[in-house]
């Protein structure tokens, strides 16, 4: 396997390093052979940085992606932001020559050339098609059968695909299969693909915010999912704080929201403490309770092969 | 040069069509926003009136109308647009305004949490790329304000 790059992003780092830690965790049980490297800088995130100066926005994710591609890396990120502003703006060089030259004009100037060439892939859709759903089934200690997971793709994951190619951007099934190879049930439900609406917070609307977060909430609440997973950092921020927010104010949903690593984690072996899952605003505990009560439960037509084939009464 | 820019051919097309709006998650929940009528004002060369607007920044990039789109235009692409003309004109949210700042200043929007990394036994942080950032980007306006010489 090629060696890689992890792109953290600036929001992991910032506010929920115990994503770092349970990625970092994951990663290393696999034997993956991932780098941490000198130089990044904020991806750029498309909704700040786009929006005020598109020139700032290409070099920037140009630097970034030229880091990579001088050392032979590919990049991997946990961030379904940062994946998709990096290849926005590589499907945008590459197609367009004239603008690939004008940048790379600018990069020779601090020693630096962006050719496009490493391949850059969100965490669950690298966890999917090149570590595979066998080998990770083969790998963990103990499956979440019984258990009722709802999934959120975070749109970054999926979307753009012209850029992304990571999966199909309206139907898509890799973090699905992923779940079900772990043994969940992956549940579907109306909201299911429904953006977080996290981007609200960021122009200071935070009601309405706020009231994105409720309608896939009050969905899974009613549903009775036993968690949220999913593999993003603004949808982390979104489900976990605003719903611990929610319910500061009385509105109860108690959906525990849980990042890919943390649920892989626990499948491996891990505790919650060791992957710093107590540092959430949602309590965990019910899943993690349901899970204990599950395994405490006799295995699958536990004495039937014995009962077909023991010793017979009658001689 | 690397400027914003928006394909009036496609927008005409995009206002005729309409095929995304139902899909997007902004049109769905809030009340009383619709790309639509902004993409008429601007063809009807009347965009100004939406500068000040809170709409035009409740797009949440998503990319669904991207992706629904028989151009693989969107009406995202409008959005973009009209955020950029409000930010030269001053009128971005001030989150918008803070984060912009920490961004050129420090190349991150926030830096590395060190007493939580210590005590979740995480590395050293690799060291960030903020001084050549900021070459990078001093030299992207240099060249800018060349070409607008020549």
């Amino acid at each position: 396997m090629k060696e890689f790059a992890v792109f953290w992003g600036c929001t992991i780092q910032t506010r929920f390093p115990f994503i770092e830690k349970s990625t970092r965790m994951v990663l290393e049980s696999f034997k993956l052979p991932y780098r941490d490297i000198d130089g990044f800088t904020c991806c750029p995130e498309k909704s700040l940085v786009n929006n005020v100066d598109h020139g700032a926005f290409v070099v920037t994710a140009a630097r970034n992606v030229a880091l990579v591609d001088e050392l032979g890396y590919d990049l991997v990120s946990p961030c379904t932001g940062c994946v998709s502003n990096l290849a926005t703006v590589r499907g945008e060089l590459n197609a367009n020559p004239r603008e690939k030259a004008e940048v790379n004009g600018l990069l020779k100037e601090i020693g630096r050339e962006f050719t496009g060439t490493a391949s850059l892939k969100h965490l669950v859709p690298f966890f999917h098609d090149t570590v595979g759903v066998h080998t990770i089934k083969q790998k963990i200690k103990r499956d979440f059968k019984g258990m009722r997971i709802a999934l959120h793709y975070g749109c970054h994951m999926i979307r753009p695909s012209h850029a992304l190619r990571a999966d199909d951007p309206l139907n898509p099934v890799k973090f699905d299969n992923l779940i079900r190879g772990l043994g969940a049930e992956s549940l579907q439900f109306m909201t299911k693909l429904m953006c977080c609406g996290q981007g609200l917070d960021r122009i200071d609307e935070h009601d309405k915010a706020l009231d994105f977060a409720r309608v896939k909430l009050k969905e899974l609440k009613a549903m009775k999912a036993d968690a949220l997973v999913l593999c993003c950092p603004s949808c982390f921020l979104q489900f976990d704080n605003n719903q611990f927010l929610m319910e500061k104010e009385g509105e109860r949903f108690g959906i525990p929201v849980i990042y890919f690593t943390e649920l892989l984690g626990l499948a491996l072996g891990f505790s919650a403490e060791e992957l710093g899952m107590s540092n959430h605003r949602i309590d965990c505990a019910s899943f993690l309770t349901k899970w204990e009560e599950l395994s405490a439960k006799p295995a699958v037509a536990k004495g039937i092969e014995e009962g077909l084939t023991g010793p017979n009464a009658l001689g | 040069m690397l400027e914003a820019k928006l394909d009036l051919k496609l927008l005409e097309m995009c206002s005729k069509c309409g095929a995304c709006y139902s899909i997007c998650p902004s049109c769905v929940n809030i009340p009383g926003y619709d790309p639509r009528a902004v993409i008429k004002s601007i063809l009807d060369g009347e965009h100004e009136k939406w500068i000040n607007h809170h709409s035009i920044w409740e797009c949440l990039e998503c990319h669904y109308c991207l992706e629904m789109c028989y151009q693989h235009y969107g009406f995202e692409s409008a959005m973009t647009a009209m955020r950029n003309i409000a930010t030269r004109k001053g009128a971005h949210p001030p989150q918008v305004k803070r984060g912009w700042d920490m961004f050129v200043k420090t190349s991150r929007l926030g830096e590395p949490a060190l007493p939580a990394r210590k005590k979740l036994g995480l590395p050293e942080p690799k060291a960030s790329g903020a001084e050549e950032f900021r070459k990078l980007y001093a030299l992207l306006n240099e060249k800018r304000a060349q070409h607008k010489a020549e």
